[in-house]
């Protein structure tokens, strides 16, 4: 195997990887802050496909200033339903327990009411359309543009959510939360604000990457099912309610994907995924970082 | 808290059941009820939403005309369609023909849409006699289908479609080829009548590799394929896989003087987002609007008018088809007597905007398979020479 083929696998990898950790640690935020896990994670990067679609199609709006509108229609999206939705449910809901079963079911919901309602207005035909397809040579590795864009703006935004985390007061009081809720809240952390805070962000980049997806693959009101499934490998990856360990989880799984699929075979890919997923589970069930707050 | 659960939950699955919900209701009197099933959500709404789209063209069109005339009543009959939602499931698709047959009594059933679908439904047509044109369906397995009710018109039948395939290789004088292939059925059933014709047809395979339904990243494998450098590169895909790979054969610069895919090509998206890229790319499809077949233009035409979008070449155009089988039937019989529409069915030829069509057993054997090609912005049909609307371009120029 030539230098060449090693440093397409590696940077496929990372541009899978970055796309996975994006997806991932919006997913993390809301499991780590509230304990709700969301199911209809990636029904927000179908919509973030969607309004870039229909934006560039109707209207020419380069996709580039989609991403900024999506985000911000996605943050809005996140906060109504954080709002109107789940705010009432912790109130009412009387434990943790009680609170994750009851968020999973309306999760459940809303997934279904996403894709319906997203197939219903537009029809389940499957759309796409080509943006930034020109091809850059990096170090003999082919490569599009709008892919490398992917991998650009992914790892910007984990960055940026990371050392949000770290250096900021906001970022201190997400993970005081994560931490300890109660605790937290003695202490003067408002935790609704948090949690809506959560929501906006989470969601947000979920529908950042539907932009970006929307870019190189197809867009149907079903796409997003699989990437809330890879979500789910991640997290549990790097462990449930550590950010840094979705955002590495992220990128080890899509390069242990690429790899391993260049070197057995294609088919194998849903089998190495998963069988990395109940490896996890066995021997380390709270992930390869741990579950505590980095 | 218990009770909280379970009104959250209830209110959920009434707020998806309204979504789901039939969409129309059958009526009685003065129409003649189609009834069928399709899936609106779920894995295979994508493709059954041409289906769905020629059903109500041609429900418009007839209608336009003042509906079929049935002797029986003595008059021009309104055609009405009823159908529910079978959420790509084939035994909610069962429920649905049971429920249309045996609740709704409708005058006559439509095919569903996806093969498998097909097969599930099959059996209904035995169960009640009540003849059921099939439509969206490719299997060899459908020959034996053991019921004299039920009938499949495409021609991209895996063994005759793969046979055309090659004998397009043979008169492009192709030697070297690459093969990969998506682990599906359909790709696989393929598959296995193109292994023998290929090697009977003595060219070298230089790459024979399959990959997953839903890959994502085929840059490795494409890449794998440009090293082997081939003249021609068959892709067993589906529409998603082959939407990936000609997006990344142009990343990584795999060009072969001719690309098939199996399924992609055709759909109406591809021509719009590929634009330019997509000319001299190859696919299975026996139709195109240039076809010397009365209607096949206006056909078109109309469909772009309605919906201000293509038909998909094989899905609309096979739907529509199947429903001009059934409408010339019942003018023929003159009621709506199954058994009588049986028999017209099994033993006549039908006019369609695809051509003549005639069934010998359950399939549609008076159709040729062919190969379909991008020339110029239009499918153009390619091979074989018989109803060819263009010649072959060949070598496939370079990527824009």
């Amino acid at each position: 195997m030539d230098l060449t083929r090693v440093l397409q696998i590696i940077f496929t990898g990372l541009i899978i990887g970055g796309i996975y950790a994006l997806i991932a640690v919006g997913l993390n935020l809301i499991y780590g802050t509230m304990r709700l896990l969301n199911i209809a994670h990636g029904e927000l990067i179908m919509v973030g496909a969607y309004v870039t679609y229909w934006l560039y199609m109707l209207y020419g709006v380069s996709p580039l200033l989609s991403m900024v509108l999506v985000v911000g229609l996605s943050a809005i999206i996140g906060l109504l339903v954080c709002f109107f939705i789940f705010l009432p449910i912790i109130r009412s809901s009387k434990s943790i327990t009680v609170l994750e079963s009851n968020s999973l079911l309306v999760f459940f919901g809303l997934s279904f009411i996403f894709t319906n309602v997203a197939s219903l207005l537009w029809t389940a035909d499957i759309r796409g359309y080509s943006y930034m397809t020109r091809v850059i040579h990096i170090a003999g590795v082919p490569l599009m543009y709008n892919r490398l864009l992917a991998l650009g703006v992914a790892l910007f935004v984990c960055l940026a959510c990371y050392f949000l985390l770290q250096k900021t007061m906001l970022g201190k009081a997400i993970r005081a939360l994560i931490q300890d809720r109660e605790a937290s809240q003695l202490v003067g952390i408002n935790a609704n604000f948090i949690y809506l805070i959560s929501f906006c962000a989470a969601f947000g980049m979920a529908g950042l990457a539907g932009c970006l997806l929307s870019m190189f693959y197809e867009i149907t009101p079903f796409m997003g099912l699989p990437y809330t499934i890879i979500a789910f490998i991640v997290i549990v990856l790097g462990g449930l309610g550590n950010i840094l360990g979705s955002l590495l989880g992220g990128f080890l799984l899509g390069l242990l994907e690429t790899i391993g699929v260049s070197v057995t075979s294609p088919g194998l890919r849903p089998i190495l995924s998963y069988s990395v997923f109940i490896l996890i589970i066995l021997i380390r069930p709270k992930g390869i970082f741990g579950r505590g707050v980095y | 808290m218990k009770n909280k659960t379970a009104i959250v939950f209830l209110s959920f699955i009434v707020a998806v059941g309204f979504v789901c919900l039939p969409m129309s209701q059958a009526s009685a009197k003065d129409a003649i009820t189609m009834g069928f099933s399709i899936s609106l959500t779920g894995m295979y709404a994508a493709q059954a939403a041409g289906q769905m789209d020629a059903y109500q063209l041609w429900e418009e069109t007839v209608n336009n005309r003042g509906g079929i005339h049935v002797k029986k009543y003595g008059k021009k009959l309104p055609v009405k369609l009823v159908y529910y939602d079978d959420k790509s499931q084939a035994e909610t698709a069962v429920r649905v023909y049971e429920k249309l047959i045996t609740e709704d009594k409708v005058d006559v059933v439509l095919s569903p849409a996806t093969t498998g679908i097909h097969f599930a439904v099959a059996p209904m047509a035995e169960k009640y006699k009540v003849p059921i044109v099939g439509s969206t369906a490719a299997s060899v397995k459908l020959r034996d289908i053991k019921t004299e009710y039920f009938w499949f018109i495409t021609a991209c039948v895996p063994d005759r479609q793969m046979e055309a395939l090659v004998d397009l290789l043979k008169h492009l004088k192709i030697k070297n080829i690459a093969i990969i292939y998506a682990q599906e059925l359909f790709p696989r059933e393929n598959l296995q009548f193109l292994d023998p014709y290929v090697k009977e047809a003595g060219f070298n395979v230089l790459l024979r590799k399959d990959y997953p339904m839903g890959a994502k990243d085929l840059t490795t494998l494409l890449s794998e394929v440009k090293a082997k450098n081939p003249e021609a590169v068959i892709a067993l895909c589906y529409v998603p896989g082959s939407f990936t790979m000609t997006t990344q054969a142009q990343e990584v610069g795999l060009n072969p003087k001719l690309f098939f895919q199996l399924i992609g090509p055709a759909a109406v998206p591809f021509g719009p987002k590929f634009g330019p890229a997509a000319e001299g790319l190859t696919t299975m499809g026996h139709w195109s609007p240039k076809g010397k077949w009365p209607g096949a233009r206006d056909f078109h035409d109309s469909y772009v008018a309605k919906f201000n979008k293509k038909p998909d070449y094989l899905n609309s155009t096979l739907a529509y088809a199947s429903c001009q089988i059934v409408e010339q039937t019942i003018e023929k019989v003159g009621s709506l007597d199954w058994k009588k529409m049986r028999d017209y069915i099994a033993a006549h030829e039908f006019q369609t905007i695809n051509g003549p069509m005639k069934f010998s057993g359950t399939e549609n054997t008076r159709t040729p398979s062919m190969i379909l090609q991008w020339q110029k912005g239009e499918l153009e049909i390619i091979w074989p020479e018989s109803t060819a609307t263009a010649k072959p371009l060949y070598p496939k120029p370079a990527w824009p």
